[in-house]
């Protein structure tokens, strides 16, 4: 279990690129994932290029034929994994393509 | 001050369910001991190269773990860099050779990772990662089918080519008894096998394995004619995050050890006869190739495909003779010191079936995490 703590602190990271536009620089479609994603699997990882800065990202509500380099992706605010029900509900930044050019 | 290699061993690689951590050390410890005509008595420091003991078996505190396992009372230290803590163990065990302070230096590398579901091992060498790339649900897979994606857009570098990668460590560890996997297998088989992170198929990745090698080190060699010596060494670290880096296709922590050692050995890409590179994933070896400087940026894939490294087609510079992490296997603090005791054996000309004839000079390349960590280390026989 990740600590509560942890994720707070982490919010604030969040915030700074909740609603900002990038473009996937490379993406790689995930089979195998670690444990506690299982339950996405297959999904999108990509390093995306935010302008200023490269960040590395999953890929949600995501049309195949969309994910492409040079696409446009909007950072968007997701359950990021699966945890027992004792433990906090993660949050945090995920990508939804916006335009494939 | 010359540091001499006085023994090498490396135990098999591969799925050791039956066999404990503490059982590994101990055989391969007995037999690079033999080899270095020392004994235990005569080892003056341990340093243990390994990344997932706590994670996954939850032991830390290594260094006293095995010393006391091995009955050695001296100081003992763990090393860890994730897939390059092998390497990183026999760096700072040479330095503490090179310091005087010590004379005879055991360097250990060993994992147990076969013991845990996939799933956990995928998660506890995601510890190698950043916490973005772990919260983006990455996995190493997926991190260096990353860079594949973008070596092939730069560079029309082919999966055909990733796959001749994958042909050819299968061959060099069919040559190898020690290996996690003997068998060759075609390209039509890589090409076909099943998708793991696209564009990376099975046969892109090197296996969960369990395996442990052991090296020792001096600055006393009156006792061997012509010992194989440590001529140069490096290591530089880049960004922990692969998305922090300027470039996707080239690892500056590999470009800039590799510099290092080539100066302090005062040799060059094209001394090299013999070299075990860290193919953790097929396009690592082709970035590796280019990385070293053995080939130009975006002509590796092509020469691997043409055979120019394999043994028995190569005219001069043979990669990864062992099977490299592909089929040799990868039990990740062990392989940095594999890749030594390997070109070391090389470099004795005691490799039989696998020998480079005439190898004079060796190089192993060994990486942690994306790239995040390096270290490179050049030998020749005196």
């Amino acid at each position: 279990m990740q600590s509560p703590v942890k994720q707070w602190r982490n919010q604030k990271y969040s915030r700074q690129l909740l609603g900002k536009n990038g473009r996937i620089v490379s993406f790689s479609k995930i089979y195998i994932p670690p444990a506690g994603y299982e339950d996405q699997a297959p999904y999108y990882i990509a390093v995306i290029d935010m302008g200023t800065h490269r960040v590395m990202g999953q890929l949600v509500d995501e049309y195949e034929s969309a994910v492409k380099i040079g696409a446009r992706v909007q950072a968007v605010i997701r359950r990021v994994r699966f945890v027992r029900e004792d433990d906090v509900i993660p949050y945090g930044i995920k990508f939804k393509v916006t335009s494939d050019r | 001050m010359t540091v001499s290699i006085l023994g090498v061993a490396t135990t098999q690689f591969g799925e050791l369910w039956d066999t404990s951590p503490r059982a590994l050390v101990k055989g391969v410890v007995d037999e690079a001991l033999i080899d270095s005509r020392l004994q235990l008595k005569n080892i003056d420091a341990l340093y243990v190269g390994n990344m997932l003991s706590g994670i996954l078996g939850g032991q830390e505190n290594l260094g006293a773990f095995f010393a006391s396992a091995l009955g050695l009372v001296c100081p003992a230290f763990k090393v860890e860099g994730a897939c390059a803590s092998g390497g990183l163990a026999f760096y700072n065990g040479a330095l503490g050779v090179r310091s005087g302070e010590f004379t005879n230096v055991l360097v250990l590398g060993v994992e147990k990772m076969t013991d845990h579901k996939p799933e956990e091992v995928a998660l506890g060498l995601m510890g190698a990662g950043s916490d973005e790339e772990r919260l983006a649900g990455a996995t190493f897979p997926g991190l260096y089918a990353l860079m594949a994606q973008a070596h092939m857009r730069e560079f029309k570098t082919t999966e055909e080519e990733m796959s001749a990668v994958a042909v050819k460590n299968h061959y060099h560890a069919s040559l190898n008894g020690k290996a996690h996997f003997r068998n060759p297998i075609t390209l039509k088989q890589a090409l076909t096998s099943p998708m793991i992170a696209s564009p990376l198929k099975l046969f892109d990745c090197s296996p969960v394995s369990d395996g442990a090698a052991a090296v020792v080190i001096s600055s006393d060699a009156s006792r061997v004619k012509k010992p194989v010596v440590i001529k140069g060494a490096g290591v530089a670290s880049d960004s922990l995050g692969l998305a922090q880096r300027n470039t996707l296709t080239s690892l500056q922590a590999a470009v800039d050890a590799a510099q290092k050692a080539y100066k302090q050995a005062q040799v060059a890409p094209c001394d090299i006869d013999v070299a075990e590179v860290h193919d953790c994933f097929t396009i690592a070896e082709i970035m590796a190739m280019e990385d070293l400087g053995f080939l130009a940026k975006g002509e590796a894939g092509q020469a691997i495909f043409a055979g120019k490294t394999t043994l028995g087609k190569s005219q001069k510079l043979v990669v990864n003779t062992s099977g490299g992490l592909k089929a040799c296997g990868h039990p990740v603090g062990a392989t940095g010191v594999k890749q030594i005791a390997e070109v070391v054996t090389q470099l004795r000309g005691k490799s039989e079936k696998k020998q480079v004839a005439g190898a004079k000079i060796g190089l192993t390349h060994n990486v942690g995490g994306t790239g995040a960590v390096a270290v490179v280390h050049i030998f020749a026989r005196e």
